[in-house]
């Protein structure tokens, strides 16, 4: 029982309000990013009572959705991306060169404080390659978020 | 500072006294921290005073452990003090406390603990914030706000990767709204802490709702935090009764501050009913919160964006969202750079508020992407600051008292005295108030005449009014339910039961709000011939605010299928002379068909609590 708790991972898979992955496993962007939220009756019962439904979330370490594919990332770089709704705002903060949603991604990758700046810049700069197309899911924009980083000086150490 | 300083020093001294003079069992069992941990009931609600809060047998080692908290100590100090207790690692904040003052010395008291070790690794925080997401009537249980905890890892800007604690009821999905309200009231819910990624509420209160949030980060230091995660720890799974009313989930939050820092004195006061906005007070009054921050919601920062722009613009911001090709139109291409980004930036965000909620349409996808993509390609537009939000714990006192005077028609002086047991009156002072919001709950009015003993005049059980202004981007539904007993003309004045709500439209026009609502009617008196007569209506009206001024001038009338006619109109108007005070005039006409009767009323208003 207890082990299927911590599967049943924090990061939306069964039991949070949020968690939908329509159409299946996969995690693109038509998904995510640009998505309406298909799990919107389970939205409305989580605010009538508050925020709780069924069986109550408890944070778990190890987080599975249909995004990661090693399974044990929570808040890693994927795994946020992956979360219902926070592509869409990265998105937005790549377009505008920051934000929120940026900064948090760029703290779960572990970027430090001083290449932030940086990381934001390189974001920013590269959005129309890490987003080509509405199309796009959030393997492609994490593959090109490594590939921009590979070719910025101050920015290719973290990805060793 | 100084209390950092004294804290280090009894956290010092506090183990090396505890060797030196171990304290009893039982001094231990009365002792603050146990109290906290054990959630015993100081006094602050009626049901359970002396015993714990917790509801579930999986808490207690001891048989009564729920009654008598020595047993429990007891039981636990024999369950924890073995080496490699299982029991340890269900209770690491009981084991903290006993080994503090027992002088256990373990250097890896929870080694065996795999699953704990695992969750307490992943669950850091060095800040702890209290979170208000504001008023949201369209939801029952979230009218009066919600409150949750936030756990912070650190970075300042990296909120979106912190932890939300949040107490809730338990309820099965099948469950509808009113079998909520009913079960919640009558305590039918079990209720538990959850611990959720912070970037879910965002998305669920900020983005998908529309709420503002307040964020309060409270004065505990890391050993406090400590405290405080690892004891929700022993809560996971664990069931608390949940009521609507009182044992909410701000009041639970309480409870967990008190486990961080035992002695704060935040429940030994009587609390009838748990608005979360008084547990901010509650929290802000013991000196808990060092400091505040506004989170608008999507609307008000897409409202701020609107209010940079001309009519002509925000039409053509509002074209855009329908039709991205007018990028290329004339009149876009002619605006400058800052006006465009303006422009576009606007329409994305509309875009993005009213497709959120929904399936995902390919067309709208399109559309969003492309206008972000000329976002990137403009300047950053500066979403402007919300002009001065107004703290809601600044606002009044949720009970009111009030004593007026009056004359009806010529001859007929009255005297009344009045109580509400909560909240907000369209007419009361705004300030910290969801605009355009009324919910009043259990408002009872005496009246006195010259002629008679003092008799009921009006009962209030609810009365709720969303009035939210309609503009070229928002469209809400305004509405408004309310039901009790009141005054009614039925061959004479005579009280009668009644339902009513309805649903139209509300405009703002500078100070001016006018609005316009269809209003259904049930009613039973004992004139009318049937049990329950309904009747169908308008209820329109205008109002002004001006500084501490507010101004209603409102009509509602009914027709009801007996023919009877009846309708009531009044010019009120209210001055907020301090935050806890108001005097409030009206004069209003009660008409039936063929007559009616003119009132006139002074009253004074008193907020408290």
């Amino acid at each position: 029982m207890k082990k299927t708790l911590i599967a049943a991972t924090l990061l939306g898979a069964s039991t949070s309000a949020m968690a939908v992955a329509p159409g299946g496993p996969g995690c693109g962007w038509g998904n995510m990013l640009f998505e309406g939220n298909s799990g919107l009756p389970m939205h409305l019962l989580a605010t009538i009572v508050n925020g709780t439904s069924g069986n109550a979330t408890f944070g778990m370490t190890t987080g599975t959705n249909g995004c990661d594919t090693n399974g044990s990332l929570t808040y890693s770089g994927q795994s946020l991306l992956g979360m219902t709704g926070v592509m869409e705002e990265v998105a937005q903060d790549m377009a505008t060169g920051e934000g929120e949603a940026l900064t948090a991604l760029s703290v779960s990758m572990g970027i430090e404080a001083g290449d932030r700046a940086r990381f934001n810049a390189a974001m920013h700069e590269n959005f129309a390659v890490i987003f080509p197309h509405q199309d796009v899911t959030a393997e492609e924009v994490m593959a090109s978020i490594t590939e921009v980083m590979k070719q910025d000086e101050s920015l290719s150490k973290y990805l060793a | 500072m100084r209390t950092g300083l004294l804290c280090v020093l009894l956290c010092w001294i506090a183990p090396a006294l505890a060797a030196n003079f171990p304290l009893s069992l039982v001094d231990l069992a009365a002792s603050s921290r146990w109290q906290a941990l054990m959630h015993v009931n100081p006094g602050a609600t009626l049901r359970d005073r002396g015993r714990s809060y917790i509801d579930d047998d999986n808490y207690f080692l001891a048989d009564n452990g729920k009654d008598d908290v020595l047993a429990e100590l007891r039981a636990t100090v024999a369950a924890l003090e073995p080496a490699q207790a299982p029991e340890r690692c269900r209770f690491p904040a009981r084991y903290r406390f006993l080994a503090e003052h027992l002088n256990w010395q373990e250097d890896a008291p929870f080694a065996h603990c795999e699953e704990y070790s695992e969750w307490r690794s992943a669950v850091q925080a060095s800040r702890a914030v209290l979170v208000f997401p504001a008023a949201y009537l369209n939801s029952p249980s979230s009218m009066f706000g919600h409150t949750l905890l936030r756990l912070d890892q650190g970075e300042d800007s990296a909120v979106w990767l912190s932890w939300a604690v949040n107490f809730g009821a338990v309820s099965s999905e099948a469950d509808n709204s009113l079998f909520y309200i009913y079960r919640g009231l009558a305590g039918g819910y079990p209720g538990r802490f959850a611990l959720v990624p912070y970037v879910q509420k965002i998305q669920e209160y900020s983005h998908m709702e529309n709420r503002d949030m307040w964020e309060y980060t409270l004065d505990l230091d890391q050993q406090e935090i400590d405290w405080l995660i690892e004891h929700l720890w022993e809560l996971k799974d664990i069931n608390f009764d949940y009521y609507f009313f009182d044992e909410n989930c701000s009041f639970r939050l309480l409870e967990l501050v008190e486990v961080a820092r035992p002695d704060s004195q935040l429940l030994t006061e009587l609390r009838f009913a748990e608005v979360p906005v008084n547990t901010v007070r509650a929290l802000d009054d013991r000196d808990l919160i060092r400091e505040r921050h506004y989170r608008p919601s999507k609307a008000v920062e897409l409202d701020n964006l609107r209010r940079q722009m001309t009519a002509r613009q925000q039409q053509l911001a509002r074209d855009l969202a329908d039709d991205p090709g007018l990028l290329e139109s004339k009149e876009f291409q002619r605006a400058g750079v800052q006006q465009q980004a303006l422009m576009v930036t606007t329409a994305y965000r509309y875009l993005r508020l009213v497709n959120r909620k929904g399936a995902r349409d390919p067309e709208a996808a399109k559309d969003s992407f492309t206008l972000l993509t000329e976002m990137n390609r403009l300047p950053k537009v500066d979403v402007p600051e919300t002009v001065d939000p107004e703290p809601p714990e600044s606002g009044h006192g949720t009970q009111m008292l009030a004593l007026a005077g009056g004359q009806r028609e010529a001859n007929q002086d009255f005297g009344e005295l009045s109580y509400r047991l909560t909240y907000h009156n369209l007419l009361d002072n705004g300030y910290g108030f969801l605009r355009g919001a009324q919910i009043e709950g259990l408002g009872l009015t005496m009246r006195s005449t010259e002629s008679g003993d003092p008799r009921l005049e009006e009962l209030d059980v609810v009365s709720i009014r969303s009035l939210s202004p309609r503009n070229r981007f928002s469209k809400p539904l305004s509405w408004y339910v309310e039901g009790g007993l009141e005054r009614a003309w039925a061959g004479r004045r005579r009280l009668v039961r009644y339902v009513q709500g309805g649903a139209g439209g509300s405009w703002a026009m500078g100070n001016w709000q006018p609005y316009l609502l269809t209003s259904l009617r049930m009613e039973n008196n004992s004139d009318f011939d049937t049990f329950l007569t309904p009747g169908a209506g308008l209820d329109a009206g205008l109002l002004y605010q001006r500084g501490r001024w507010q101004w209603q001038l409102g009509s509602v009338g009914h027709y009801f299928t007996n023919d009877t006619y009846r309708h009531t109109s009044e010019l009120a108007v209210h001055w907020a002379f301090a935050r806890q005070h108001g005097l409030r005039a009206s004069l209003s006409r009660e008409g039936w068909r063929g007559d009616g009767d003119n009132e006139f009323k002074l009253q004074w208003r008193w907020y408290f609590d």
